[in-house]
């Protein structure tokens, strides 16, 4: 495989975010008012409550975030595409960028949030790994799911139904490991979830490395 | 097709056999249940499907064991009548291994019936402060549980709380079974269909995972019910019943997104990539995430569902014709959907 075209395709990626910058700015806007909603909803949010509305707020604005990354180019631009470039290239070239996409606005969230309904972290370190093990998760399972999604007319109750069930396992995790870093949970060997994520995330990149191609072409 | 006949002979089988074998004897539970060190009692053992009375020539024994070591025998065991025994015994004075109170398992032994246990059947506690262990522990090693007799005959095991339930293995455990070999069957034709763009595929795998969800809902309708009697109720939210009902959702959506596009090629491919991105996301959420978490469910927290103590020679002559059974029954389904399914579309002009 030629992987040349892979910072090509990256740097169209962010290019292209970069020239509509509309775009960023409404993810960046619903992440916003999303978690204002959620602070005035949930006044007293106590830690463990914050844990849950937090990793909420992650995941909507994730599926948000990655569900633009397929309907916003138009069917001639992906047709050129199609004929340029692999299409595990262009997978690889929208996990990525989705994965820094989504860091962005984890982190976003986290600071807003923490600003607005108290910062209940104990363990920062581990919970800034929780972070980006749940950004690339969320990016890899989304990326998949929006390409399949992208298709239909009625693309986004598809990417929520598509996504939920499938992305369970992975959020129960990480909702688990981000008590431990609350410590609202005393586990010491929580390296073991740690372990059980990073193989949820190798067993979808495998198979949507494998399918991607199958779905792309049309 | 031999198979079809193969299933409703076995089906039938599980369903005659399952619901009309009795169950071995057991004590459901004894009265009083709760003891003192030194006094002497006479413990009533009411039991189920026992016959007491029925002892032929060799004595009844009843023993109360502390643990594998330490045991009281009772001095005499009198029947009163099929379902209730009383034994009477000298407790001694102090517990094993100077503990000030315990829980006794109580083993009853028939000629005929054989050895039934009821574990923690009796709490009981010391009057007095003491350290005599030496002398007490010889006390309670003096009959030691033995010669025990094994109830022969096509019967189930006994156990409590389970009961009469343990008959719902042959039907729910089978369901998932069914259950995991329609969905495998389902995706390997997702498979072959993205390798192959043939219709055929596409509503072979439809129809396996209709199939599939059917005896999903029945898996999980028979686990209420037995819930229900075990658990107390029949929708606890335990984890297990959750991430069921997750996986459920997963392959409603998958028909959903099947059936969304006007393109039935294209829907088709989609729908098929989905469907073995599902399968592979069904082995965390029935496998990985259940032992997470606290669950009530056999097997949840590491064990394997069915170890050798649950699952005797006589229920296994029963479990596995009834996973055979069901699972063709499943595929059975599957192919009636499939062939429904072709009728349809050759109406519609699709084929």
């Amino acid at each position: 495989m030629n992987w040349k075209i892979l910072p090509i395709l990256l740097r169209k990626e962010f290019l292209l975010e970069f020239r509509q910058r509309y775009a960023i700015s409404g993810i960046i806007l619903y992440v916003c008012s999303m978690v204002f909603v959620v602070y005035i909803a949930a006044l007293r949010a106590t830690p463990p409550v914050w844990n849950v509305l937090f990793w909420l707020i992650v995941l909507f604005a994730s599926i948000n975030g990655v569900v633009k990354s397929f309907v916003q180019e138009s069917g001639n631009r992906q047709l050129y595409y199609y004929q340029i470039a692999e299409p595990v290239a262009l997978l690889v070239a929208k996990i990525i960028y989705n994965t820094v996409l989504l860091l962005v606005l984890s982190a976003l969230a986290f600071v807003l949030y923490g600003l607005v309904a108290g910062n209940p972290v104990k363990d920062l370190p581990l919970f800034l790994l929780i972070l980006v093990l749940g950004s690339s998760g969320f990016s890899i399972a989304f990326t998949f799911i929006a390409s399949i999604a992208a298709k239909a007319n009625n693309s986004a109750t598809l990417m929520a139904i598509l996504s939920f069930p499938v992305i369970l396992p992975m959020l129960l995790t990480l909702i688990r490991l981000s008590s431990i870093a609350l410590r609202l949970m005393q586990d010491t060997a929580y390296m073991r979830d740690i372990l059980n994520l990073l193989a949820i995330d190798i067993i979808l990149v495998t198979l949507t490395v494998v399918l991607f191609p199958y779905i792309w072409k049309d | 097709m031999w198979w079809k006949s193969l299933s409703v002979v076995l089906i039938l089988y599980v369903l005659i056999a399952g619901l009309l074998v009795p169950l071995k004897s057991g004590i459901e539970r004894v009265s009083p249940d709760a003891l003192r060190c030194g006094d002497t009692v006479a413990l009533r053992l009411y039991g189920y499907n026992t016959f007491f009375a029925k002892n032929g020539d060799e004595a009844l024994r009843v023993w109360l064991t502390f643990d594998d070591r330490h045991a009281i025998q009772a001095e005499s065991a009198q029947a009163i009548n099929d379902t209730i025994l009383e034994a009477r015994f000298r407790l001694p004075d102090y517990l094993p291994k100077g503990k000030t109170s315990a829980y006794l398992n109580v083993i009853a032994d028939h000629p005929e019936a054989g050895a039934s246990i009821l574990p923690a059947g009796v709490e009981i506690r010391r009057n007095e402060a003491g350290s005599e262990n030496g002398r007490a522990d010889s006390l309670w090693r003096l009959h030691p549980v033995e010669n025990l007799h094994v109830q022969t005959g096509f019967s189930y095991p006994y156990q409590n709380v389970i009961y009469e339930t343990i008959r719902n293995t042959y039907f729910h455990v089978p369901m998932w079974f069914a259950l995991m070999f329609l969905f495998t069957s389902s995706a390997w034709f997702s498979l072959k269909y993205l390798r192959d763009a043939r219709q055929e595929y596409d509503r072979k795998a439809a129809a396996y995972a209709e199939s599939g969800l059917l005896f999903g809902l029945l898996g999980l309708v028979t686990g209420m019910i037995w819930a229900n009697y075990t658990w107390g109720q029949p929708w606890s939210n335990d984890i297990k019943q959750l991430m069921t009902a997750v996986a459920l959702l997963i392959y409603l959506a998958y028909f959903i997104l099947r059936r969304s596009f006007d393109d039935p090629q294209k829907g088709a491919r989609l729908a098929a990539a989905y469907n073995i991105f599902a399968f592979a996301s069904l082995i965390p959420l029935l496998y990985i995430v259940p032992r997470m978490f606290a669950s009530l469910h056999p097997g949840a927290t590491g064990n394997p569902a069915f170890g050798s103590q649950d699952l005797d020679n006589t229920m296994r002559a029963v479990f596995y014709p009834a996973i055979i059974g069901w699972t063709l029954l499943g595929y059975w389904v599957a192919e009636l959907r499939f062939r429904i399914q072709r009728l349809e579309d050759k109406k519609m002009g699709l084929d």
